[in-house]
């Protein structure tokens, strides 16, 4: 198992050194220029230009640039943000609790809630309840996140003013009170973007959980154990969910880089600071080392995650083979 | 059955209304006496000779307004020719010793936040700073006109200019408002950017940055020593939300008590009307929008462009549109057609004569007499077996230009013309439009309160002058308004240019729009700052 | 090819199965037909009255520029559902026989595929479109589908392999193979029927990403361009009336989930049919 591991490890690097590769190279062959936006609205000349382009090392041919950024990657440097001029590990840290914050949240909402409701419709399959959760997640599903986010914000922030419609916390509050205001604070701010995030991606687990979870239950093995008096409810979930667990184990493996790109659209609706906004921004401002810098963080935890999908189902199922 | 689904809903709904009705024990009394503005962007450099490039950002300025104050600022005409007009700010007083000489007496109170004396070393400082290529491109084009910049004592600055025209006082004071020198003269320049200066600056203006949290917000307090005059908001907070609905939800929820722009969409007027505790107030907003027209081929820029480069169909084009009924649609009543591309703030928007109105008429003969004629009847005009169609090429940044193309097209179509529409990611759209690949550029920008910027887009040598416009007529029309000392009627000679760029018909001037802040009522002695906002946020008071 | 068109026949003679192929049958048929009998989907007869509510004359109300909402919808059927269908088609097909092969061959086969598959997913779906885009000024809506059905079989590659692990140690395929049965027919008839589930939810669910995806796309200049209307750029217009004008982005929303319900009931049945073992 060990040299499995080992094996997979170094794939594992491997594939983040050549994505990132990839990346570099497609991001400047990619039309449009970091520093349109500077000569947009007020013109520069060409000397001016070549000043700022020298300051950014965009000057360097694409190849001299690329191995500054790989030198710059083993020092630990991520480089310097052409939009904010700041080093791209301080903008990436300061972004990255709200983002955690939220994405955190939305994994274990999903993992839980979603779980649950999914096998309880394969359960009670044809009922009343499993085609209403049907028909609600279909459509919590096909909603856009950002249309959820809206009504959400208007209905639940503006008209009834019950929680706050859009930021993260409260600037006048955070001066004078003590850490458990700030983090009522925080929570209070966090409910309607978890919400809609949590709406839509639920959905999807569901659907995903119901479905292996009826495969499951109409297995011999699930009959032989009701057979032997088991109480149902262990029937269930001690030995049917275990197997039902496949397609759940990948959604999260699919699902962890939500860690760091969070949502934009739901970002951008409730002015959260989180990483998916300032990702999202950087494209199109072409930030590049700002780019690669969370590129790397989201390619980091695509490759983890499927690394420890595959830890879990060998976990979860012993017979499978993983060569 | 599983017995904890009631417990758990009750639970979480239990947790849900405690989360809301602790929103009650936030009191009001901790925000009197204090300001939440929403705005778009994140000011993470609002320090003077810094703003170039990427940093030159409305957000960076405005915010620099408040730390530094400028040597004098425009009067409420926002007229910057002359030297009358300006308000004393720094400087107390100046004097005009020649055609190219003017001399600025510092006001003795002036002091910086530390403390320290503002003195003539500063400005002196500044305009080094300013006017080195390497440190601000951007300013030295600017201020190429200013060949000196000398102390006399403590308290006076001399300005020698290159030669006498009417914008001397202007270029002095609007551009770069004075540095503490005793902080930065040890600071090399290229280390100025991650020095502590930007994160805690001290400056001269009324407030004083107190902390920056990334991506949410940048807290000021109010300088209890400002020699103008304490400011009696004493807390004032910026607050970052990119998305233009997030800001207006955060206005309409409470969380914020003031935004620069409503509209578009015209929407939010009606939603913010309908909350009686929010004030709206127009202001002239340096944006205006005009449908450029390529001179050139896109295919092959030596060539004249096969259907633009025919004065008579750009014409038509402007005059089959119904540009007031566009404009209203997507404005309402708060923007004009511009006569020329003027927005309005520029000052010699007053007395300009009056945009041309729809005349479809004029505009379907023009097309015919350009040999443009409906030969197979399928509503789109043809000439020798080329249809008469041409593409218009716009930035899906523009929630404004997404909209009037879909309806301008439309209105084209009604005279023969099949426009297609491209709307592209906005470094895409840039890319494209600077390489002149384009037939019509749905073209956007943000003027400086100085006319003399039109020389920009509409001169031959033009830096923004995509489309390769050029007639040497319009550059000596401007070169005259530019130099031209004030007298009686300083905006006659910029009529002349105006009126021969809507002769050449370069462009269709579309809107001028006006911006209409949203205010809650109960600030006391609000006045917007044309160009700059909240600069004069120190007068405002708080009546809670 | 006889078991996939079993299955078809089999998910036709149930009740679930027929009510989604009917309404997906139905949207598509208005698609066709709609367009003869109501006005002008470009038409804007009165900017300045700008969006009204559903009401006699218009079924649908209209959106911010005073367009009919229900011949846009139905006229967008025809790029949404094509884009949709399509596309989805691909990236099922592919990420299907991706998933399987590599799930049941393992070994290097399986290392290289995720591997790659993981590379993939790591880099962002939009600067590769963005490239296209670069090379190509307008892009035909044929290879914006094949690009989003190209670029959209990832996940579902590994949803399949995750189940095909599991399976593959089943006894039945361990007694096909202990028969001697060909690689190839275990997959399609022993693997295949029985990864169906998540592979049809993940189908189903891709036709409500794909269509909000179009209109994401042609935001950047990628597919339709306006005023060609598709339900997701509708949705994503009526974001500036959400809260006064609701029904602008309801009614193309409403399209946009009955597809999307249809696909899943159709689904359900395919996937009983298919699957021995379902009541």
């Amino acid at each position: 198992m060990s040299g499995w591991l080992l094996r997979r490890a170094l794939q594992a690097v491997l594939v983040l050194a050549i994505a990132l590769t990839i990346l570099f190279f497609l991001m400047r062959a990619s039309p449009g220029d970091p520093l349109a936006r500077a000569t947009e609205d007020h013109p520069i000349s060409p000397a001016e230009l070549a000043v700022l382009r020298a300051r950014y090392g965009l000057d360097q041919p694409v190849s001299r640039q690329f191995v500054s950024f790989v030198a710059g990657l083993v020092r630990g440097e991520l480089g310097v943000s052409i939009e904010y001029a700041r080093p791209v590990t301080a903008l990436l840290a300061e972004r990255l609790p709200a983002t955690l914050l939220l994405g955190g949240s939305v994994l274990v909402l999903n993992f839980t809630l979603g779980l649950w409701l999914g096998v309880r419709q394969a359960v009670r399959r044809g009922q009343r309840e499993d085609r209403w959760l049907t028909a609600v997640s279909l459509v919590g599903y096909a909603t856009p996140s950002f249309w959820l986010g809206l009504v959400l914000a208007w209905f639940v922030g503006i008209k009834l003013r019950l929680l706050p419609a859009a930021g993260m916390q409260d600037p006048l509050l955070s001066w004078e009170a003590g850490t458990a205001a700030r983090a009522l604070d925080v929570l209070r701010h966090l409910v309607l973007p978890v919400l809609t995030l949590s709406i839509v991606s639920i959905a999807a687990t569901m659907r995903y959980q119901r479905t292996a979870m009826l495969e499951i239950l109409q297995l011999p093995y699930m009959m032989t154990a009701r057979a032997k008096g088991l109480p149902e409810r262990e029937v269930i979930w001690r030995h049917g969910w275990r197997n039902a667990l496949f397609p759940v184990i990948t959604l999260f493996g699919l699902w962890l880089p939500i860690l760091v790109t969070g949502s934009v659209f739901v970002e951008a609706v409730f002015a959260w600071p989180g990483l998916g906004s300032l990702a999202a921004a950087a494209v199109w401002g072409r930030d590049y080392p700002l780019l690669m810098g969370a590129s790397l963080l989201v390619a980091g935890l695509v490759v983890a995650g499927g690394f420890l999908t595959d830890i879990a189902y060998a976990l979860l199922d012993p017979r499978v083979r993983l060569a | 059955m599983t017995p904890w689904t009631p417990r758990l809903s009750v639970s979480a709904g239990l947790l849900l209304l405690s989360l809301a009705g602790s929103s009650a024990a936030q009191s009001s009394s901790s925000r009197r006496g204090s300001i939440v503005i929403v705005t778009g962007e994140q000011p993470t450099m609002p320090i003077p000779t810094m703003m170039e490039g990427a940093a030159g950002t409305q957000g960076n300025l405005e915010l620099a307004d408040q730390l530094f104050c400028r040597l004098a600022g425009l009067g409420p005409t926002l007229l910057t020719a002359g030297d009358r007009g300006f308000v004393p700010l720094l400087a107390r007083s100046w004097t005009r010793r020649d055609s190219v000489t003017l001399a600025f007496d510092l006001d003795p109170r002036a002091r910086w936040q530390d403390g320290v004396p503002v003195t003539a070393r500063d400005v002196v400082f500044t305009f080094e700073r300013a006017r080195n290529p390497s440190i601000a491109p951007r300013l030295v084009a600017l201020l190429r006109r200013i060949t000196s910049v000398t102390a006399e004592g403590e308290r006076r600055v001399v300005f020698r200019f290159s030669e006498p025209y009417a914008e001397q006082l202007y270029d002095a004071t609007f551009h770069a408002a004075p540095l503490p020198a005793h902080l930065l003269d040890t600071i090399p320049p290229e280390r100025l950017a991650r020095s502590s200066f930007v994160t805690h600056p001290v400056g001269s203006g009324p407030y004083r940055l107190v902390r920056t949290v990334a991506g949410q917000f940048v807290e000021l307090a109010a300088n209890q020593d400002f020699f103008l005059g304490r400011p009696k908001i004493g807390r004032v907070i910026i607050r970052v939300a990119s998305d233009p609905d997030a800001r207006i939800n955060l206005l309409l929820s409470g969380q914020a008590d003031a935004i620069d722009n409503v509209i578009p969409p015209l929407d939010n007027l009606h939603r913010i009307k309908r909350d009686t505790s929010l004030r709206l107030i127009p202001v002239p907003s340096p944006s205006v929008g005009f449908l450029l027209f390529n001179q050139r081929d896109p295919a092959d820029p030596a060539a004249p462009h096969p259907v633009l480069s025919d004065l008579r169909v750009r014409r038509a084009i402007t005059l089959g549109l119904d540009r007031h009924l566009l404009v209203h649609a997507v404005f309402g009543s708060y923007a004009e057609v511009p006569y020329g591309p003027v927005s309005s703030i520029l000052w010699i928007r007053n007395g300009a004569p009056k945009a041309r109105r729809q005349d479809v008429e004029e505009a379907r003969q023009l097309l015919a007499a350009a040999g443009w004629r409906d030969s197979d009847s399928d509503g789109i005009r043809d000439r020798a077996g080329q249809r008469l169609q041409l593409s218009l090429l716009l930035p899906t940044t523009s929630a404004v230009r997404r909209k009037l193309a879909v309806l301008i097209q439309e209105q084209l179509r009604q005279i023969g013309l099949a426009l297609e529409l491209q709307q592209l990611e906005f470094p895409l759209w840039i890319e494209r439009r600077t390489g002149g690949k384009f037939d019509i550029d749905f073209a956007g920008t943000i003027q400086d309160p100085s006319p003399s910027g039109l020389t920009q887009a509409w001169s031959c040598t033009g830096g923004t002058n995509v489309a390769k416009y050029c007639n040497p007529r319009v550059d000596s029309l401007l070169d005259v308004a530019i130099r031209g000392q004030p007298k009686e009627n300083p905006g006659q000679p910029w009529f002349a240019a105006l009126r021969q760029i809507e002769d050449d018909a370069p462009a269709t001037f579309l809107y001028a729009p006006f911006y209409v802040y949203a205010v809650k009522r109960h600030y006391r002695n609000v006045s917007i700052m044309p160009a700059s906002s909240w600069l004069l946020l120190r007068e405002w008071s708080d009546s809670r | 090819m006889t078991p996939a068109l079993t299955a078809l026949q089999e998910a036709w003679r149930k009740p679930q199965g027929r009510a989604g192929a009917a309404l997906l049958l139905v949207v598509v048929v208005s698609a066709v037909v709609g367009p003869w009998f109501l006005p002008d989907p470009l038409a804007q007869p009165d900017i300045l009255a700008g969006s009204r509510p559903p009401g006699l004359g218009h079924p649908f109300g209209t959106d911010q520029l005073s367009r009919d909402i229900l011949a846009r919808v139905v006229a967008g059927a025809r790029v949404s559902l094509s884009v949709a269908l399509l596309a989805v088609g691909l990236s099922a097909t592919i990420g299907a026989a991706v998933g399987l092969i590599s799930g049941y061959l393992g070994g290097l086969v399986d290392a290289g595929l995720m591997r790659l598959v993981d590379g993939a997913l790591a880099i962002p779906r939009l600067f590769i479109l963005l490239l296209v885009l670069a090379v190509w000024e307008r892009v035909p809506l044929l290879a914006l589908v094949i690009l989003i059905g190209a670029t959209g079989w990832f996940a579902t590659s590994r949803l399949v392999r995750g189940e095909v692990l599991r399976l593959r140690e089943e006894t039945y395929v361990r007694a096909a193979e202990a028969l001697g049965a060909a690689r190839r027919h275990i997959i399609l008839r022993h693997l295949l029927p029985n990864t169906l589930g998540p592979l049809l939810v993940a189908a189903t669910l891709g036709v409500g990403d794909v269509i909000l995806l179009e209109a994401g796309l042609s935001f950047l200049g990628l597919g339709v361009q306006p005023p060609t209307p598709s339900w997701g750029s509708m949705v994503l217009d009526s974001r500036e009336v959400l809260v006064s004008a609701p029904w602008a982005g309801i009614f193309p929303g409403l399209a946009i989930v009955i597809t999307v319900l249809s696909a899943n009931l159709f689904g359900d049945a395919l996937r009983d049919a298919v699957d021995p073992r379902s009541a």
